[in-house]
């Protein structure tokens, strides 16, 4: 059975590039364009991993996961945060909401494949 | 991989982002923006930046990049907004456009304008010029990898080839999401497992074992040519909580004896599982030993925790105060989604068919003379028509989608000519379809320029005449009967009756003994090759006069008419039909032929009076009407009846009578276009298919308003023979 990864970012080109990469891969994706979009399609399904921008319009990444985390069903789904610089603090504000993996903004889509392959077999 | 549709994805995103980008910095210049509106800001350069990285656009990701860092120095209050600052953002921006421009389309940018861009940039945010800025794409850099390659060297190498690895993930990984198998697996993609111990000893027993822990480690022995970091970055997401000690090939003893004391596990068995890994040798591990007895290695303690304790809950009330502003944001902000053009077009042309055969359908049901499928027919065509309309909604977008680009025209170009001048939008939500919003750009564009150029005095002018030295120019929408207004007004000088004419006169246009109203000299700045401008400024003599303008509007159904009064200024006001697809029509019969007048237009119907019949003017309650015989207009065969009907319609201000045989009434008209065969035709906007399947011509009322009321249309009725 193939995993299941969500992609959150408000960039439609960004969530367009990273899912053609996953699928590639054999993933499935979901994508999501906001915080709050994401929590909308976290429907009760298996997701293996999240990966989630930090700076998003109506819902953040970091409150996303916060509210995320708080479903039973996705309390140990694995989260990369995608950042552009990364700031300690924000690292510890986002280890706080429970994400612990993060790759900086730009990135080529082969990185995105190798940092997903670290942590969904 | 085929990204093309992605790229394109990003062009259209970078676009927007970069109006937005403009919008906000427009904003700026009054008021400093501030909370989610800062974000928002930096929050267009990011996007822009991340996206383009993904697409190897490395131009645009190096110049968006020094973008980025002034914006995130003024969203973090470390810099103030100044009128240099947001004048400097708004050339980067155009910068930036650019850039993704030649992305699109291939060609070039002037490096001079980028490199003296950075340099103020950089300047800006208080780096040295001379300093290269760290603009290069950070490959997937976690903050906490040892960036420091770990060179084996002297002091008694350790004889294998193999890095070895020392794993002992925190507890909670596992609650992380993270999988260490995973990781161990994805091992194989840098080198290979040579061999691999799993270190069960903090195994609790069965009944205090908690399954969502993690208690095991992991030994491993990894023949590989890549780096230290390359195989760290393995375990980048798990370095700052778990204990990852990566040993080089030929690492000297004293680092296996370093990891060994560091563990604090069980020495000796550490030390047999190291042997087990064929990373030492028992020999070497009995020696280091034995020298280690009398020594005890400090042990290190993780201070790094107690700090982090300290900082949590600010970091979380921060956290918190974001989330309630993006959360009062969102509250006015309504979901949206893109789709594309043509889908909506597929749509609206079914509906339209559906309309058609909805009308067939009451058409059929009234002649079966059965009441209850009358019934069940007009409400069906009663819920396609809210079909219809739910359809035609979908297309509406706000005019405020053209009117957001003209601030910054007008900031531009009144810099450029030296005047000081306001622009105000009113009526920016007023919606038509989004068709027609892209066609009007242009015209209203070329409007706006004219304002700000030939309507609006210079300062000194301004003041000479005890106005305001600062002009205004203003956009304005809104709704009327059906259709929507758009003017473009200026407080400036007006039109130059006196000069119009002689301009005209000289150029052929009219004759010198011509006798015309001011309204009519005004209307002669429309006619094709003429321009008032003394001087030709670099704005005018771009080759579009307003007889482009004009041809525009009225391609789109409309009419631009001129308002001016001397000293007072100028108004613009086009006019324009809501939408292009379908509308509500009045089915009126002359002879055999029916015409459909389109309903927003009709004001009233009044019987033809006897007295009326070879007059070209009737008077309706005091009021002078002229009106036209349709038969005549189109020459329809046959014989006038004895009584006829007048439909009373309006457009642009004027009002007209259309002489009619019968009037039918209401109806649902779903506009075909004309072919190109019928281009020329004109009092004809149109053709559409009635329920009966017969074919009925849409009236252009604008043109046929036009030419009962203007001089030129009494030609049309000058074959009216006497009463």
């Amino acid at each position: 059975m193939s995993k299941t990864i969500m992609i959150v970012d408000d960039s439609a080109s960004l969530r367009q590039v990273v899912a053609l990469t996953l699928k590639g891969a054999g993933y499935e994706v979901i994508e999501a364009s906001d915080g709050r979009d994401a929590l909308d399609k976290l429907t009760g399904q298996k997701i293996h991993l999240v990966i989630s921008d930090v700076n998003m319009p109506h819902m953040d990444g970091l409150s996303f996961v916060r509210e995320m985390k708080k479903n039973v069903g996705y309390r140990f789904t694995p989260v990369i945060m995608l950042t552009t610089e990364a700031g300690e603090d924000k690292k510890l504000a986002g280890q706080d909401a429970g994400a612990k993996a993060w790759v900086v903004k730009p990135f080529q889509p082969q990185q995105m494949l190798a940092a997903v392959s670290k942590l969904v077999m | 991989m085929d990204l093309s549709q992605a790229l394109a994805t990003f062009f259209d995103e970078s676009r927007d982002l970069l109006a937005e980008m403009e919008r906000i910095l427009l904003r700026a210049e009054s008021g400093a923006p501030a909370g989610e509106e800062m974000n928002a800001l930096f929050r267009c350069a990011h996007t822009i930046k991340g996206s383009a990285g993904m697409f190897g656009l490395d131009p645009v990701v190096r110049f968006t990049h020094e973008v980025e860092t002034l914006l995130d120095r003024l969203r973090q209050g470390e810099l103030v907004f100044s009128p240099a600052l947001v004048g400097l953002l708004l050339e980067s921006r155009d910068h930036m456009a650019d850039l993704v421009a030649v992305a699109t389309d291939g060609g070039g940018v002037d490096a001079s304008v980028e490199s003296a861009l950075l340099e103020r940039l950089r300047a800006a945010v208080g780096v040295p010029a001379a300093t290269p800025a760290a603009a290069s794409v950070p490959a997937l850099v976690v903050a906490g990898a040892a960036e420091v390659e770990v060179e084996a060297s002297g002091g008694g190498p350790i004889g294998n080839d193999c890095w070895h690895l020392s794993l002992r993930f925190e507890r909670e990984v596992l609650q992380s999401g993270f999988d260490p198998l995973a990781m161990i697996h994805f091992l194989g993609s840098v080198g290979v497992v040579s061999h691999i111990e799993t270190v069960v000893d903090a195994l609790p027993d069965l009944a205090e074992l908690d399954a969502e822990l993690c208690y095991v480690g992991f030994e491993v022995a990894l023949k590989s040519g890549a780096s230290k970091a390359e195989i760290e970055s393995v375990f980048e997401f798990v370095l700052d909580q778990s204990r990852i000690t990566i040993l080089p090939p030929h690492s000297r003893m004293e680092d296996f004896m370093a990891l060994i004391e560091d563990s604090g596990e069980d020495k000796f068995r550490l030390g047999e599982l190291l042997v087990a890994c064929g990373s030492i040798t028992e020999n070497e591990l009995a020696r280091a030993l034995a020298v280690q007895q009398a020594v005890t290695a400090p042990l290190r303690l993780g201070e790094v925790l107690v700090g982090q304790g300290a900082v949590q809950p600010a970091v979380v009330d921060a956290a918190l105060a974001r989330q309630k502003k993006v959360e009062e944001r969102r509250s006015s902000e309504a979901k949206s989604m893109k789709i594309p053009a043509d889908r909506l077009d597929a749509l609206i042309d079914q509906v339209g068919e559906l309309v058609i055969a909805g009308a067939a359908t009451q058409l059929q049901a009234r002649r079966a003379n059965q009441r209850e499928l009358q019934e069940a027919a007009s409400n069906l065509l009663r819920l396609v028509e809210d079909v219809r309309d739910s359809a035609l909604r979908l297309r509406m977008t706000p005019i405020g989608e053209v009117f957001g680009r003209f601030p910054r025209v007008v900031r531009d170009v009144a810099r450029e000519l030296g005047k000081d001048i306001e622009l105000t939008i009113s009526g920016a939500d007023a919606e038509l379809d989004k068709s027609m919003v892209e066609k009007i750009g242009d015209p209203l564009m070329h409007l706006v320029r004219n304002a700000i150029d030939h309507g609006i005095e210079s300062p000194e002018q301004r003041t000479a005449a005890g106005k305001p030295a600062r002009g205004t120019v203003s956009l304005n929408a809104y709704h009327e009967s059906g259709s929507i207004v758009i003017e473009v007004a200026d407080d400036g000088g007006g039109l130059n009756a006196a000069r119009i004419l002689q301009k005209a006169v000289d150029k052929g246009l009219v004759s010198a003994e011509a006798n015309l109203s001011p309204a009519d000299i005004h209307r002669l700045i429309l006619e094709p090759g003429f321009s008032t401008a003394e001087q030709v400024t670099n704005l005018s003599g771009r080759g579009v006069g307003m007889d482009v303008v004009k041809s525009n509007v009225e391609a789109l159904r409309g009419t631009l008419d001129i308002d001016s009064a001397p000293g007072r200024g100028t108004t613009m006001r086009i006019c324009l039909p809501l939408t292009l697809a379908i509308i509500d029509g009045f089915q009126v019969g002359v002879g055999p032929a029916t015409f459909i007048v389109p309903l927003d237009t009709v004001v009233e119907c009044i019987e033809l009076p006897d007295g009326a019949a070879g007059a070209d003017y009737l008077n309706l309650r005091g009021e002078v009407l002229p009106f036209l015989r349709l038969r005549r207009v189109f020459a329809v065969a046959g014989d006038e009846p004895p009584r006829q009907n007048i439909v009373v319609v309006r457009f642009g201000g004027r009002k007209a009578g259309i002489a009619v045989d019968r009037l039918f009434g209401e109806c649902q008209t779903v506009i075909k276009p004309l072919g190109r065969l019928f281009a020329g035709v004109s009092g004809i906007s149109g053709s559409t298919i009635l329920g009966s399947g017969e074919v009925a011509l849409i009236l252009d009322v604008a043109q046929l308003v036009h030419g009962a009321a203007a001089p030129a249309g009494a030609k049309v009725l000058a074959h009216t023979p006497a009463a």
